[in-house]
C-alpha cells in the first residue's frame, strides 16, 4: 500500500534566488525503509521537512504530498509522522525520561491511564525501564537519541522520519540505534524515511536508496543498482559502503553492499601472486609530546580514569587514538592541553614540563585544543569577525572561507564549523595540534577535505594528535594509531599494522579482507590487491 | 513501603502548610517544644549522613539568637541582674528561647522539605495548578544545568585556546562578556530546535493533560485526615483562646481547659504525624525481613 506519494515536488525558501528542490516524484509503499543521501546543502533536510507539516519551512512549493491519499497539510497530524533531528540534546524538552515519553500523549490530551500504559510499554519495548526516573541530563548522547525515537514512537506514528540521527553519535551507538530503526520497521512495518551521511550501516539494510544532488533525485531504486549507477562519481562513492567502494574499484555489475557479500567478492581473486607490506612508520626522532606515568581522577573517591598513561608522539606525524566511550581518550588530551592537572606523572610539551608553561605561554605558538563540540569555539556573530579576533587574514588560509565570511558560525554546516574554528586555531600558529573527534558529524565529501589538510599540516611540521571514535578515517589519515583501553594505551602501530591486527574493531574493509590479503585496510587497497592478483578462472 | 517522602507530594505539602502555618501563629513555649521536637526527630529520622556539623550549627544559632533578645529588650518584671545599668529579665530571656526555637524548628523542617520533596514533586503540585505552568517549570529545570554546563565547555575551550587571556582583568572581563552573549545566542538557538521537536510532537494540537507519576491511594487519604483533624483542633483551641500564653510583663498561661489540653496533644501529634508513620514502617520492614 502506498503511505507517501510525491508528485513534482518544487520548492524555494522566502528570499531565495534559486528552489531547494526541483521537481522531486517519489512514492513510498508502507513498511518501506529509505535512505536518502546527499552532499550537505543538497535539500535532504528541506525535503524531509517538507514532509512533516508542522516543521514544513517557509517558502513557495508547487506539486503535491499525499499521504495516505489525501493532501499532507490536511490529514496528517503530528502523531502520524515522528521525526527525529540530528541533535540528541536540543530535541529533549522535559527534565526527566517518564516525563519526555509522556510528551506527546500528553499533547494529545490521552487520559492519565492510557498514558502510564503507553509510556511503560514503551520503555520496555525499548529497554529503558532502568532509566524511566532518571533526569534527561545524566544520559549519554546514544541514550538521548534513544529516548528521543521512543518519544515519537509513542504517539504510533504510521511514517518515521529521521535526518541524519546518528551524525553526532560514535559508531557503536550509532550502529545500535539504526538497528532498533531497523527493529521497529520490521516487527511493526513501519515506514521509515531516513537522511544519512554513515552509510556503511544503512545501506545493506534498506529497501531503497535516493540519492539528491542540488535538489533533484538523480538516483532512486535498490540500494545495489543505485550504487551501480553512481559508480563514476567519486563525491558520492566516497561515503558509500567499503564492499560497494571495492566493487566501483573493480567495475563490478553486481555491487556487494555488506561485508559479507564484500568477502564473496574479493574470494573470486587470487591471493597468492601479489600482496602488500606494511608501512613501516617513518617518523622524526624528536618527541613534542610525551606522556610519562600520568594519573588521573576527576574526584577523590572516583576511579582512575588515566592510568599510568605513557606515549609519544613524534614531530611531524598524525597521531590517532582510538578507543571505546569512556575509556579517557578525550581526558588525555584535555591533559596534554593542560586544562585537566594530574596527581601523578609528567607531560612533556617540546621536552619542557606541562607545568613549567607559565602565563599562558603553553597557548602561545605552542600547542592548540580543538574541542569535540566545535560550537564551543566561536564567540561572535560572524566568520569574518570571528577571524578578525583571532588575528586570522583569510587570504592566508590554506583553504578558502570567502563565501562563508558573513555567515553566523552557528549557521555553517558540521564540515564548514570544523573549517572555521580551524583557522581560528591555526592563528595561533600552534606547532602540537590536538582534536578531540575532528570528524564528528561530517559527511564523507568533508572528512576527506579535512583529511587533506590535516596531511598538508603534518608536511609542514606540525605534529597532530587526533582524539577519535572513526576507524576509517584514522586508517587513511593517520601515521600512527593508537588503542586506549581503561585509562591506558594498550598498542601503537602504523594503520596497516594496528587495523590488519584488530579483528573486530576495525575498518570494513579489512573485515572483508581478513584471511584472504594481508594488511588491506582501506577500500582503495584491497581493490588495487584484487587488481594485482587477477581473477581465479571461472569466478 | 511507603514512608513519610512516598506520599503523595500534594499531601506533603499540605502537611507542611498545616504544621509551620499553625506554629507560627502562635508563641506559646509548649507548642514550640512540640515543634521543636517533631521537627528535629523527623531530621533525624531521614538523614541518613549524621550530620553533626548541622545540628551545632543550629545550636550555636539557637544560643545567639536566645541571647540577643534579654541584651536588647529590659521588658518584664523579673529582674536576674543588671549588667551596665541594664537589667536582665527573665520573661525577655525566655521570649528569646522561645522565638529561636521557633526559628530553628522552621530550618529544621525547611531541611526535611528539601529532602522530601525534589524537583519533580514540586512540579506535580503547581502542575496540578495549570499543566502549562507545568510544563514550563519542567523546561527551566533542564535547561539550568544546560547552560552551566555549556557555559564550563566554551570556558575551557576558549582557555585552550589561548585567545582571552587571563593575565590582567580588563582581558578577563572582555572574555567573559563574549562567552556570556555567545551563550545567550545558543540558548535561543537550542530554543529553535527544542520549539521544533515540540511542534512535531503535536504541541498545541489539543487540549494538554497532565501526567504524572504519582497516585492518590488510601494510605495518602488516611494521612490527610490524620493531618487535617488535629490541626482544625489546634487552630479551634488557638482561636477559642483557651490556648494562649503571654510574656510580658509577667509570663502566664490560660488554665488548662479541655479545649487547651486537647489542643496541645493535637499539635504534639501533629508535629509528630511523620515520625510515626516513619517508625511504623520501620517496625513493619523489620518484621518483615524476619520472616524473609
Amino acid at each position: 500500500m502506498e503511505i507517501l506519494d510525491i508528485k513534482d515536488l518544487s520548492f524555494t525558501y522566502n528570499e531565495a534566488a534559486l528552489p531547494a528542490l526541483k521537481d522531486i516524484s517519489l512514492s513510498v509503499n508502507e513498511g518501506e525503509f529509505v535512505v536518502l543521501c546527499g552532499a550537505t546543502g543538497s535539500g535532504k533536510s528541506t525535503l524531509l521537512r517538507l514532509l512533516k507539516p508542522q516543521l514544513s519551512p517557509f517558502g513557495t512549493s508547487t506539486g503535491v504530498i499525499s499521504f495516505c491519499g489525501s493532501p499532507i497539510s490536511e490529514c496528517a497530524s503530528a502523531a502520524d509522522i515522528g521525526f527525529v533531528m540530528q541533535r540528541p540534546e536540543q530535541q529533549i524538552v522535559t527534565d526527566k525520561v517518564w516525563h519526555e515519553l509522556a510528551f506527546g500523549l500528553e499533547n494529545m490530551g490521552v487520559k492519565q491511564q492510557d498514558i502510564t500504559r503507553r509510556t511503560a510499554e514503551m520503555a520496555s519495548y525499548f529497554g529503558i525501564e532502568d532509566k524511566f526516573d532518571k533526569s534527561t541530563a545524566e544520559l549519554s548522547g546514544g541514550q538521548k537519541q534513544l529516548i528521543n525515537l521512543a518519544a515519537v514512537m509513542v504517539t504510533e506514528p504510521k511514517l518515521l522520519i529521521l535526518d541524519e540521527p546518528t551524525a553526532q553519535l560514535d559508531p557503536i551507538t550509532a550502529s545500535d540505534f539504526i538497528n532498533t530503526v531497523k527493529k521497529l520497521n520490521r516487527d511493526l512495518s513501519l515506514t521509515v524515511i531516513i537522511a544519512e551521511h554513515r552509510l556503511e550501516e544503512v545501506i545493506p539494510i534498506c529497501d531503497r536508496l535516493v540519492i539528491i544532488e542540488d535538489g533533484r533525485i538523480i538516483a532512486s531504486g535498490p540500494p545495489n543498482e543505485v550504487v551501480t549507477r553512481v559508480y563514476d562519481r567519486d563525491d558520492i562513492m566516497c561515503g558509500m559502503p567499503a564492499a560497494a567502494r571495492i566493487s566501483a574499484y573493480l567495475g563490478r555489475k553486481d555491487c556487494a553492499l555488506s561485508v559479507k557479500e564484500g568477502r564473496e567478492l574479493v574470494r573470486c581473486y587470487n591471493n597468492d601472486k601479489a600482496s602488500s607490506e606494511p608501512e613501516k612508520a617513518a617518523r622524526s626522532s624528536e618527541p613534542v609530546l610525551e606522556f610519562r606515568n600520568v594519573y588521573f581522577r576527576y574526584e577523590r573517591a572516583l576511579p582512575d580514569v588515566l592510568n599510568g598513561l605513557n606515549f609519544s608522539v613524534y614531530r611531524g606525524e598524525i597521531f590517532c587514538i582510538l578507543g571505546g566511550n569512556g575509556s579517557g581518550k578525550t581526558t588525555a588530551l584535555n591533559a596534554a592541553a593542560g586544562i585537566l592537572k594530574p596527581y601523578a606523572g609528567n607531560i612533556y610539551v617540546f621536552g619542557k614540563k606541562l607545568k613549567e608553561y607559565k602565563n599562558q605561554s603553553l597557548y602561545r605558538e605552542c600547542l592548540a585544543l580543538m574541542p569535540q563540540d566545535i560550537q564551543t569555539v566561536f564567540l561572535r556573530n560572524t566568520v569574518r569577525e570571528e577571524l578578525k579576533d583571532a588575528g586570522v587574514d583569510p587570504a592566508s588560509l590554506p583553504y578558502d572561507l570567502t563565501p562563508l565570511l558573513d555567515m553566523h558560525p552557528y549557521d555553517l554546516s558540521g564540515g564548514e564549523q570544523q573549517l572555521a574554528a580551524l583557522a581560528k586555531v591555526l592563528a595561533l600558529k600552534p606547532k602540537l595540534l590536538l582534536l578531540d573527534e575532528p570528524t564528528k558529524g561530517l559527511d564523507a565529501a568533508s572528512k576527506g577535505r579535512i583529511r587533506t589538510l590535516l596531511r598538508g599540516l603534518a608536511d609542514s611540521g606540525i605534529t597532530i594528535v587526533a582524539v577519535t571514535h572513526d576507524v576509517e578515517f584514522a586508517a587513511e589519515a593517520a601515521d600512527r594509531c593508537a588503542m586506549f583501553f581503561r585509562g591506558e594505551i594498550i598498542s601503537t602501530a602504523s594503520p596497516e599494522e594496528f587495523f590488519s591486527a584488530n579483528s573486530f574493531y576495525t575498518t570494513a574493509a579489512s573485515r572483508i579482507t581478513r584471511g584472504h590479503f594481508e594488511h588491506a585496510v582501506t577500500a582503495r587497497k584491497a581493490a588495487e590487491l584484487c587488481l594485482l592478483n587477477g581473477r581465479k578462472a571461472g569466478m | 513501603m511507603r514512608g513519610f517522602g512516598d506520599l503523595n507530594p500534594a499531601v506533603i505539602m499540605t502537611y507542611y502548610l498545616s504544621v509551620i502555618g499553625t506554629a507560627m501563629f502562635c508563641m506559646d513555649p509548649v507548642v514550640i517544644a512540640l515543634s521543636l521536637v517533631g521537627a528535629c526527630a523527623l531530621f533525624v529520622t531521614l538523614d541518613k549522613k549524621h550530620s553533626l556539623k548541622l545540628h551545632i550549627s543550629f545550636f550555636l544559632l539557637f544560643l545567639v539568637m536566645a541571647l540577643i533578645n534579654p541584651i536588647w529588650y529590659h521588658n518584664g518584671v523579673t529582674v536576674l541582674f543588671v549588667v551596665n545599668d541594664s537589667p536582665i529579665t527573665l520573661e525577655a530571656l525566655m521570649y528569646g528561647i522561645s522565638a529561636s526555637a521557633m526559628i530553628v524548628s522552621v530550618l529544621y523542617r525547611l531541611r526535611t522539605f528539601t529532602m522530601i520533596m525534589t524537583a519533580d514533586k514540586l512540579l506535580y503540585v503547581f502542575g496540578r495548578l495549570s499543566p502549562q505552568l507545568s510544563l514550563v517549570l519542567s523546561m527551566a529545570l533542564r535547561f539550568v544545568p544546560l547552560i552551566r554546563t555549556q557555559t564550563a565547555k566554551v570556558r575551557s575551550t576558549q582557555k585552550a585556546l589561548g585567545i582571552y587571556r587571563e593575565d590582567n582583568i580588563a582581558d578577563t572581563l572582555k572574555g567573559e562578556m563574549r562567552i556570556f552573549s555567545i551563550i545567550a545566542t545558543w540558548a535561543l538557538e537550542n530554543g529553535i530546535i527544542t520549539s521544533d521537536s515540540m511542534e512535531a510532537r503535536g504541541y498545541g494540537e489539543h487540549r494538554r493533560t497532565n501526567f504524572s507519576l504519582f497516585r492518590f491511594t488510601r494510605g495518602d487519604a488516611v494521612f490527610l485526615a490524620l493531618c487535617l483533624i488535629p490541626a482544625a483542633v489546634f487552630a479551634a483551641a488557638v482561636a477559642s483562646g483557651e490556648a494562649a500564653f503571654t510574656f510580658y510583663p509577667a509570663m502566664s498561661g490560660t488554665a488548662v481547659t479541655p479545649l487547651s489540653a486537647a489542643g496541645y496533644s493535637a499539635y504534639g501529634f501533629l508535629s509528630l504525624l511523620p515520625c510515626i508513620l516513619e517508625w511504623k514502617e520501620d517496625i513493619r520492614w523489620k518484621y518483615l525481613i524476619s520472616r524473609i
